[in-house]
């Protein structure tokens, strides 16, 4: 028996050691990760030293990992809310120096950090251990052809089932909901945040809000689902993220329209594990992936926005910089016209009170 | 002519009496076969016992927050909320200095479970965090404390937060468990009902066990007339009838939600078979998956297996001549069926229906994939708990109901069926 | 159970009643494991029998292989989708699962034997007690384990290993493992072993040529339990296993949770075939140890 428990350690250590050299980066899976693979890792000076896992967000991993002392993952591709997190419990390195000292200015000699804040962003603790990766939304679309007459244009419009019948397509947690319930009850999307983190009884608004609808809903839990959901005519239109509905329209030929006004863009890092077994190749490669070059990169294979906003010039000049010969900026969420009707999701709001608003939201599907 | 009885004790040839003899051969059996079974035994208690146990611990455990905040705790302790609306100075100068200078993982470790208490404490010791470090660092230490941290941040002079506080002053808590139950504590540390918005575990659980009780009643209609027609059929054909049964028995479980959720989605075989012959038009598809109904079909359809296969095994067993003896005797088939067959066929009944629902109330890979928004059971907010918001306090205590729910049920069934008559096929 | 002659009608409706029942069921069994079958086959990414699969005569550009050359990490151009993704995984988990699978079931399979032959001789002292701890990982619902292990093997450095990942699923094996050599020893006739050890016998040499011949069979079910135990385990490998570890039913969660992909069907169907082969195997095993311990076949 100990005799057999030591030929699998062995084992077991020979396979950990033999493939502890390539950078182990932890990510979503999927188109996400793939575009993640051609615009970061291809471009980068030893591609094949890169190689990506799936997980399915949520630091549980990288907990255990780091508290066992036997850390397997150097990067984790990250939301904000864990970035903080994560940031705050130890769990990611804090990397500040490295990233004033390393990462690569703007065009007009702005600092990685002042870049990011040049695109609605603010300082948050997560910047201290992560750098930036793209601007993903919660967006409502929905197929022309549903509409022959008038055609919502407003979130107003996605909350109207009179004027506008038909089911709705959302999303079994939280965020992103509350906020545009919000902005159909009349706040400015650029003041959604602050109403929310500083008005008492705002959440009890916004589920008064969603109550509206509650019976003309369908719930999706996996990112496929709402475009089968539309295109299936199941529901008239649905909340979905505006990388999935990018991919149907430039790859699949469909012909969908996003509603922009009171979309809610959320962010994605990269952060480095504490205690990663390759330091110093991953802070090398989290300084590749976050130039804006290589974000605009990433664009070409995913309709996500460069969260330096720099980078969007850069994907402007290029056009067409799609696949294919196409723009893709009628797709991309953060310009800057945009970025006016919308709303950047607040991370450190969300992280106080998460986990407490999708307690409410479950319970509030449930009933 | 008579036997001479002898009185004396009996005794083996070397001397020693037999009874004693015997005494220490059966001991030397008894060791023997516990050596057999030390290994194994030992083994279970490393890998599985002890994990279980450490994971008990964890749901009562709440010192990590405690070494953190050491002095904080012992002085609010000290705070007569009757007398004062706020704690003393000498909590805010604790809380201070454990601030300034303790390390920033761990606090930060100990904000996250904060949070659970209240929402907000991340952010609200993170900044007064950052005033606290400016100041030490300037050299500037305050007159007032309590002045200070009110001014860094007002929510101090709130005395909600500092209730909350209380929640986490002992190194063992039993708050997971009451959190569990939608339940909390409220200012002078009485147990409430969680504002009635927040209600979502007491709803998870009835439907956890709604779920598993309906999937053990379609598995017992589904299931006892397939097991009475298997015990009935001569041996060769109910033998290659058995396959059905035994091939989703032994097919990965993954395996089957996948195929559930091809044949039942809209754009799937049924939906898609149903419209080729017509019987349904293209935009009149049914929704059978992503919904309770979904759940239900792919887990009776797993769970059926479970309960034909002891089902079988006992009616197997019952003569047949008993169903004759009663019609013979003049009773009508149904009622023989009623009085005679169904009383013997209980034992199976219950060994399959607890085993099915035993199973099925731990389940979580099935109804999340198949379920939609209904597919959340209890075992989904294990895996939310342990993987996305790091409360494994409430993760371990959800578990350790759920395991003692079970535990009941596995003594009933150790009880009506005993432990050691598992069969397996 | 053949309906008697002197039926009538009425018992006549309700016997076909309750075997059309019974044929349902068998179907409601076995039907999606059947249809997916076809369906990995097919040429189109969309999982439903296309018009050209269910046309006659058969439509030979409606039927391809695509699927499984994608599944085996065969990656050209005629066989990628834009919409399906292409890898080695498939394969890699494979190996893995094979690997995870085969040293379980071995320290599974002998654990679980020796303590069998300890829990079915007559002076076993608690019995009841070590066999409900035994058959424990057998009932405890499956998250409980995981979250448990996932905390406790944090702690010693075994979570995001192999090492970690089979001792968790010996854990889980050894309870089919102990039950299925119990019940073959129930009809074990122990004076063998006495006369086995009469003509000088040690306990070794009786156990590999009196008492392991005879309940071989029980060893061997034991052991294709404890492997599909092992194989198809989902729950926790989900938690803790990192990619070094992947294994099929990881891949599968994997991908079922993004979008379901003809390729997983098509692993689905090999894992059906498995189980085929697995099943008729244990039922001819249990065949062959009623005959050998001259119990009559019911």
């Amino acid at each position: 028996m100990s005799k057999l428990l030591k030929v699998f350690l062995i084992a077991s250590f020979a396979v950990a050691s033999f493939s502890a050299k390539a950078v182990t980066v932890a990510s979503w899976g999927g188109a996400y990760t793939e575009s993640q693979q051609k615009a970061y890792a291809d471009t980068y000076t030893d591609p094949s030293s890169i190689q990506f896992e799936n997980y399915n967000g949520g630091l549980g991993e990288v907990r255990a990992q780091v508290e066992s002392g036997s850390v397997t993952w150097d990067l984790v591709d990250a939301l904000p809310g864990d970035a903080i997190t994560g940031c705050d419990e130890g769990l990611f390195e804090d990397i500040t120096t490295e990233i004033a000292e390393l990462s690569t200015p703007g065009p007009d000699g702005e600092s990685m950090l002042e870049d990011m804040e040049n695109n609605g962003l603010e300082y948050h603790s997560g910047w201290d251990c992560c750098v930036p990766q793209i601007f993903w939304t919660y967006v409502v679309f929905y197929d022309p052809d549903a509409f022959p007459g008038d055609k919502p244009s407003s979130m107003a419009d996605f909350f109207d089932v009179e004027k506008f019948p038909g089911k709705r397509g959302i999303h079994t947690w939280a965020t992103g909901i509350v906020e545009k319930a919000m902005v159909a009850d009349g706040v400015k999307p650029s003041a959604v945040p602050t109403v929310l983190r500083d008005q008492t009884g705002a959440l009890d608004r916004a589920f008064a809000k969603l109550d509206t609808i509650k019976d003309h809903i369908v719930f999706w839990s996996s990112g496929a689902k709402p475009l089968e959901l539309v295109k299936s005519g199941e529901v008239v239109m649905s909340i979905a993220y505006n990388g999935r509905v990018g991919a149907a329209n430039l790859a699949e030929g469909e012909n969908f329209e996003y509603i922009w006004e009171g979309q809610v863009l959320d962010q994605e890092y990269l952060c480095l594990v504490a205690g990663a077994p390759n330091r110093d190749a991953a802070i090398d490669f989290m300084m590749h992936a976050s130039t804006p070059e290589a974000q605009a990169e990433q664009a070409k294979y995913i309709t996500y926005g460069p969260m330096r906003a720099s980078g969007i010039p850069i994907i402007q000049a290029g056009e067409p910089w799609g696949p294919g010969g196409v723009d893709i900026m009628p797709h991309m969420p953060n310009t800057p016209e945009r970025l006016k009707v919308s709303i950047v999701s607040d991370p450190q709001w969300w992280s106080d009170n998460g986990a407490e608003i999708n307690e409410r939201y479950s319970a509030w599907m449930g009933n | 002519m008579e036997v001479p009885i002898s009185t004396a004790e009996l005794l083996t040839t070397d001397g020693v009496p037999l009874k004693q003899s015997l005494k220490k051969a059966e001991r030397k059996n008894k060791i023997r076969a516990f050596l057999l079974v030390f290994p194994l035994l030992l083994f279970i208690i490393v890998t599985f016992v002890m994990p279980i146990g450490d994971m008990l611990l964890r749901s009562v455990d709440d010192t990590q927050i405690n070494t953190v905040f050491p002095n904080t705790f012992s002085e609010f302790k000290k705070w007569d909320k009757e007398k004062d609306e706020l704690p003393p100075e000498e909590v805010y100068k604790a809380l201070f200095e454990e601030l300034a200078y303790g390390d920033k993982i761990q606090v930060g470790r100990a904000l996250t479970r904060m949070n659970y208490s209240k929402s907000g404490w991340k952010s609200l010791i993170k900044n007064t965090s950052r005033a606290i470090k400016k100041a030490v660092k300037k050299n500037e230490f305050p007159d007032s404390y309590k002045d200070f941290l009110i001014t860094a941040n007002d929510k101090w002079a709130d005395p909600t937060y500092w209730y909350a506080m209380g929640q986490m002053v002992n190194f063992q808590t039993p708050i997971y468990y009451y959190n569990a139950i939608d339940m909390t504590y409220d200012q002078d540390q009485n147990v409430i009902r969680q504002e009635e918005n927040r209600r979502v575990y007491v709803q998870t659980w009835i439907k956890t066990l709604k779920v598993s009780v309906y999937v053990t009643f379609f598995c017992l209609v589904l299931g006892f007339p397939v097991a009475h027609l298997l015990a009935n059929l001569p041996l060769r054909y109910s033998n290659l009838l058995m396959i059905f049964v035994l091939l989703p028995f032994w097919t990965s479980l993954l395996v089957r939600t996948t195929a559930w959720i091809v044949m039942l989605q809209q754009q799937g075989v049924i939906n898609g078979i149903l419209v080729w012959l017509g019987i349904l038009n293209d935009d009149g598809r049914l929704s059978m998956v992503y919904n309770e109904t979904g759940t239900l079909i792919a887990m009776t359809q797993i769970l059926l297996p479970f309960m034909i296969l002891p089902l079988y095994s006992v009616m197997r067993v019952i003569p047949k001549s008993h169903m004759r003896a009663a019609q013979n005797l003049g009773a009508k088939p149904a009622t023989a069926f009623w009085k005679v067959y169904l009383p013997q066929t209980i034992p199976g009944m219950s060994a399959g229906g607890l085993l099915v629902f035993v199973l099925a109330i731990g389940y979580f890979i099935t109804p999340e994939l198949v379920g939609g928004k209904d597919g959340k059971l209890i075992g989904s907010w294990i895996a939310y708990h342990l993987k996305t918001t790091l409360n494994w306090g409430l993760c371990a205590a959800l578990g350790a109901i759920l395991l003692g729910v079970m535990l009941v049920f596995y003594w009933l069934y150790n009880k009506i069926v005993g432990i050691d008559n598992i069969k397996l096929g | 159970m053949a309906l008697p002659s002197y039926a009538t009608p009425v018992q006549r409706t309700y016997y076909y009643a309750y075997l059309f029942f019974c044929s349902v069921v068998f179907f409601f069994l076995v039907a999606p494991l059947i249809a997916i079958v076809p369906i990995s086959f097919s040429v189109s990414p969309f999982m439903v029998f296309t018009d050209g699969m269910l046309s006659w005569p058969p439509d030979p550009d409606a039927w391809s292989l695509r699927w499984y050359q994608n599944m085996i990490g065969n990656c050209s151009a005629d066989v990628v989708s834009s919409t399906v993704p292409c890898s080695h995984k498939w394969m890699t988990g494979t190996v893995n699962s094979f690997f995870i699978g085969l040293t379980a079931t071995f320290i599974a399979t002998t654990l679980g034997t020796i303590a069998a032959l300890g829990l079915s001789r007559p002076h076993m002292p608690y019995k009841g007690l070590i066999m409900a701890i035994l058959i424990s990982p057998m009932i405890v619902p499956l998250i409980i384990t995981a979250a448990g292990m996932f905390f406790f093997y944090a702690r010693i450095n075994l979570v995001y290993t192999f090492t970690g990942v089979i001792l968790a699923h010996v854990a889980l094996a050894t309870p089919f493992v102990v039950i299925t050599v119990t019940a073959t020893l129930v009809g074990f006739d122990m004076n063998m072993v006495k006369a086995s050890q009469s003509l000088g016998a040690r306990p070794v040499r009786t156990f590999f040529k009196v008492i392991m011949p005879l309940i071989l069979p029980g060893i061997i079910s034991g052991a294709l339990f404890a492997f599909i135990t092992s194989f198809d385990e989902v729950v926790i490998v989900m938690f803790m296993a990192s990619l070094d570890q992947l294994t099929i039913p990881k891949q599968m969660w994997a991908g079922i949770r993004q979008e379901i992909s003809p390729v997983i069907l098509c692993m689905a169907t090999c894992l059906v075939a498995l189980s085929i082969f697995l099943l008729t195997t244990v039922e001819l095993l249990r065949r062959r140890s009623e005959r050998l311990r001259g119990i009559k076949s019911r």
